[in-house]
């Protein structure tokens, strides 16, 4: 009953929510002192670079891992780490781009070749592997064996990812929310409104990853249709 | 009776190698990969991991550094920015040093004073602190402050 009724409410909720955070970040919020009003990608890129690089990113590297593991594995775990990285790979991608939006007007340059923004581009380039390493085997069980020590393997890149403003010099910020020292460095308003924004988007991504996650289950029943129909053809024509 | 056998045969065949056929596929898909990952990687970060020198690092390192192009970080020192038709001329601080930045091309949009700039460029000589840059990009801090569009203004340009 509860599930049921969650599940309903995720969709509605999540555009509630996300819409509660486009007017807050559109009009409630105040201009920033030195960006002005660019400061309201704000309230986009970090929610869109939170999913893609951690929450979807994240869920795919657990549900390989859970397949790997004997006691876990199940077809349910490989789905999911396939669902959720084809998440990932559209919201890492998003978040190149929006950083791009916003780096022209405050860097000056749509691009900068530094350790932040080049490991974000490998892994996207990792997400796409892992989607392209999917349709190179035919196989379902070596397929899901091999895709998920890839995740795992990519994985690593995570946190050189998240740690390359500290360890090395960057053209990108140092992190806003998840500071060393545990201070945040966004005042009023502007605080809670990226929070909002990141709860909105990581409810975005379950609604999504649910919604994938169905379309994985009826293409698979629609396979194994067409593969009992195909047989049932097969032997009609061997009787005649 | 239909002629099925002219159109079916239904002799048993042998599977495709589809192992085999995958196994070089994953290779193939590998190969790729890390060709693109290299390719990043020698873009960004096989040179060198950090983007720019503070100016601490630039001055300690002033001998090696010579006339060589390189990425200079500093604070842009308040009252010292001139708008030239080339560009813009300003001071740089970063620790206790300061170097003198001439810039060519036009400066961003948020290019103002008391802010960290990277400016890419080159020092005239190996003693000299003046720079002469190509590019200045505005690196802005993590912090988000509101500004008070509403406070009043006084005449000098300060906020109330």
């Amino acid at each position: 009953m509860i599930k049921q009724l969650s599940q309903r409410l995720l969709g509605p909720v999540t555009l509630a929510l996300l819409a509660l955070t486009f007017w807050l970040g559109l009009w409630v919020t105040p201009p920033d002192r030195i960006q002005g009003n660019l400061v309201r990608l704000l309230y986009i890129h970090p929610a869109i670079a939170w999913v893609g690089l951690y929450v979807s990113f994240g869920t795919s590297v657990i549900a390989s891992c859970l397949y790997l593991w004997k006691r876990t594995r199940s077809t349910i775990m490989d789905r999911v780490a396939y669902c959720a990285m084809e998440v990932s790979a559209i919201f890492i991608t998003l978040t190149l781009i929006t950083g791009s939006i916003w780096g022209r007007p405050t860097w000056g340059v749509w691009w900068a070749w530094d350790a932040r923004l080049t490991s974000t581009a490998i892994l996207l380039v990792f997400a796409l592997g892992y989607l392209a390493l999917r349709r190179a085997n035919d196989d379902p069980e070596l397929r899901a064996r091999r895709s998920a020590v890839f995740a795992i393997i990519a994985a690593i890149n995570v946190p050189i990812d998240h740690f390359s403003v500290d360890w090395w010099h960057t053209l990108h910020q140092g992190a806003t929310v998840f500071t060393q020292n545990g201070n945040f460095l966004v005042h009023g308003s502007m605080l809670w409104t990226l929070f909002l924004s990141l709860f909105a988007f990581t409810l975005l991504f379950f609604w999504l990853l649910r919604a994938r996650y169905r379309l994985e289950v009826l293409r698979d029943q629609r396979y194994a249709a067409s593969l009992d129909e195909a047989l049932a053809q097969r032997r009609r024509e061997g009787v005649h | 009776m239909p002629d099925t056998e002219d159109t079916f045969d239904l002799t048993p065949v042998a599977a495709p190698p589809t192992k085999r056929r995958g196994r070089w596929r994953t290779i193939g898909v590998l190969v790729v990969l890390a060709l693109a990952v290299l390719a990043l990687l020698s873009q960004g970060l096989l040179h060198s991991l950090n983007y720019f020198e503070t100016i601490d690092q630039a001055m300690s390192s002033r001998a090696k550094l010579g006339t060589d192009t390189f990425r200079l970080e500093g604070v842009v020192r308040p009252h010292t920015i001139d708008r030239t038709s080339r560009g813009a001329s300003f001071w740089m601080t970063g620790g206790d040093k300061k170097v003198f930045v001439d810039a060519h091309g036009s400066p961003p949009q948020l290019f103002q004073a008391d802010i960290p700039v990277v400016v890419e460029g080159h020092f005239t000589s190996e003693t000299s602190d003046t720079f002469i840059a190509t590019q200045i990009l505005v690196k802005h801090t993590a912090s988000y402050i509101a500004a008070h569009p509403k406070r009043v203004k006084a005449p000098n340009g300060t906020v109330r």
